[in-house]
């Protein structure tokens, strides 16, 4: 005998058909007793007997009859209600990571099971998108680390393929090569800096915001001064806790993007301080102009502003700070500086 | 043969340029495909070498605008993007031929030639006039069997007279494939390279000067 599968219909379709049968039976069984108490009232015995006996025969049958019945019904209403669950199933089989696209779409009543199918394609939207950004960062990652190693690989497949090429050229050639493997080293530092921020999982030390500007500001003085940058500060103590390494690359890659993306005689302000209960960065810096598309591009990883020519620079830096202020529990505002250039703010939780 | 770099990376472009000239190609630089765009108005090219990721004017828009306008420069796209999606669409657009960063050198170099041996009336890998003979990959050139040792320059303008089949070559276009932007247009370096060329290739002379117009090998 093959054993059923207790699948929730079967079990639905029991219980019904249970509940039922008991119902009738106990309804059958008073009916009956008011019956038998009646008849041997008014009939003599013998009568009252075989009458009886065709009624307890009788409502056999009808209690069989509606619990068949019924049993049939709740088959077919618990196969209704059910179906529902069995959409979902199979469109979560064919979800995969290359098939997210696949939503479950349930029309009907706004009972629970259409609000547990639309839980379902929310978060398949939402793995949709994390996936599609993974991919993207991937694809860009690849994209970035080509850049050098095609700088490498042509340098030194040039000048080897000249057997006449003397000391200089050679020489000429391995500080190249050094220089491309500089810039792929800052690149895997910062896609490792991302990656970490990302995790989340951020040690709670004492950080004195303004501390975190000022390495960053000494820093990035010569660089500012080469390009005829002014760089003014108004560092007042903002204590927050969190990662001094991640939050003084946070400080140094505002402040680098400032200057690199700034006009001749421009200037970079940077002020620390608390306001409306936060610790907050303000960075302003002149520069070409901006429209708010723009701006809101800027933080997605390998997005850069115009190209200067300028081979550094992965377009990480505004991505990294974003995702190392929401690993503080924070955020990074941008918005277009009025004139041309960028304002950006990072918000985090002050230390009380 | 006279190729126009379009590359934003100074390094990368800087190099190919250099190594290009080594093999006896006339090379001139564009970091940006606005500047691209300009250079290759003013001179009908050979090849392109067209980095797609360009500033300014995208590589697909310059690839699109050289295809309509300068119909005998062919394309050669260079990008980081290897996929066959990327392949598929960049040639497409129009482009000749595809090549993935990072690329082999003697690779971009034997595409370069063979995209140039499809410019125009078709051309065999070795070229070969009366008793003279051309190897352009292999820098050699023959003077009725003898090895005769050549200049790149001097290569390239033997290449170009060899390539003409007997027709005056005018100095004009001589300079335009041999030479690059940075040639004074005033000096005689053209002239001094054929006679140099004419001295080397030995008696009998197989180069000769059509006055007021150019050379013709004969």
């Amino acid at each position: 005998m093959t054993w059923v599968r207790p699948t929730l219909r079967v079990r639905l379709t029991a219980l019904y058909g249970v509940l039922f049968a008991v119902s009738v039976a106990v309804l059958l069984a008073a009916s009956y007793f008011a019956m038998d108490e009646f008849l041997t009232s008014t009939l003599p015995p013998p009568a009252a007997r075989d009458a009886l006996e065709g009624l307890a025969a009788n409502y056999g049958v009808a209690l069989v009859g509606a619990t068949l019945f019924a049993v049939a019904a709740g088959w077919a209403v618990a196969g209704r209600a059910l179906a529902p669950l069995r959409t979902m199933t199979r469109t979560a089989r064919r979800v995969s990571q290359d098939r997210l696209d696949e939503r479950i779409g349930l029309r009907g009543p706004e009972d629970e099971l259409r609000e547990l199918a639309e839980t379902f394609d929310a978060m398949l939207d939402r793995l949709e998108s994390s996936f599609e950004a993974q991919r993207r960062f991937i694809a860009n990652a690849s994209h970035e680390l080509r850049s050098p190693l095609t700088v490498i690989r042509t340098e030194a497949d040039v000048a080897l393929a000249d057997p006449r090429a003397d000391v200089a050229e050679l020489r000429a050639m391995g500080e190249h090569v050094l220089e491309a493997t500089d810039q792929t080293d800052a690149l895997l530092e910062s896609l490792m800096l991302l990656a970490r921020s990302q995790r989340g999982l951020v040690p709670a030390e004492p950080v004195d915001l303004a501390a975190a500007v000022r390495a960053a500001a000494s820093l990035e003085t010569p660089r500012a001064r080469q390009a005829g940058v002014r760089l003014d500060l108004d560092l007042r103590p903002t204590p927050v806790r969190g990662d001094a390494r991640l939050l003084e690359r946070l400080a140094g890659n505002l402040l680098e993007n400032a200057v690199r993306y700034n006009a001749p005689h421009g200037f970079v302000r940077v002020a620390t301080g608390r306001r409306d209960g936060e610790a907050v960065i303000d960075v302003a810096n002149t520069g070409a102009p901006l429209d708010a598309a723009a701006v809101a591009r800027l933080v997605e990883p390998f997005e850069r502003g115009r190209r200067t020519g300028d081979a550094r620079g992965a377009g990480l830096g505004l991505s990294i700070v974003r995702s190392v202020a929401e690993a503080h529990a924070g955020r990074l505002a941008l918005r277009p500086r009025p004139g041309g250039g960028l304002e950006a703010q990072v918000a985090l939780p002050l230390t009380t | 043969m006279r190729v126009l770099v379009a590359e934003d990376q100074v390094r990368v472009a800087e190099t190919v340029a250099r190594g290009l000239r080594r093999e006896g190609m006339a090379v001139d630089v564009a970091p940006d495909g606005a500047s691209a765009l300009e250079k290759a108005r003013a001179v009908t090219y050979d090849v392109v070498v067209l980095d797609r990721d360009l500033p300014e004017v995208h590589g697909d828009d310059v690839c699109r605008a050289l295809v309509h306008e300068q119909p005998a420069t062919k394309v050669l796209m260079l990008t980081a993007a290897r996929g066959t999606d990327d392949v598929v669409e960049g040639l497409a657009l129009g482009a000749d031929d595809y090549l993935p960063k990072p690329f082999r050198w003697a690779e971009l170099v034997a595409r370069l030639r063979a995209l140039e041996r499809r410019n125009g009336a078709p051309r065999q890998p070795v070229l070969r006039r009366g008793d003279v003979e051309l190897d352009p990959a292999a820098h050699e050139a023959r003077r009725a069997g003898r090895v005769v040792p050549l200049t790149a320059k001097e290569l390239a303008v033997l290449e170009v007279l060899l390539a003409a089949e007997g027709r005056v070559v005018a100095v004009y276009d001589l300079v335009e494939r041999v030479w690059d932007e940075h040639l004074d247009p005033l000096s005689n370096t053209v002239r001094m390279a054929v006679m140099t060329l004419r001295r080397k290739l030995g008696d009998p002379p197989v180069i000769d000067t059509v006055r007021g117009v150019g050379y013709r090998l004969r």
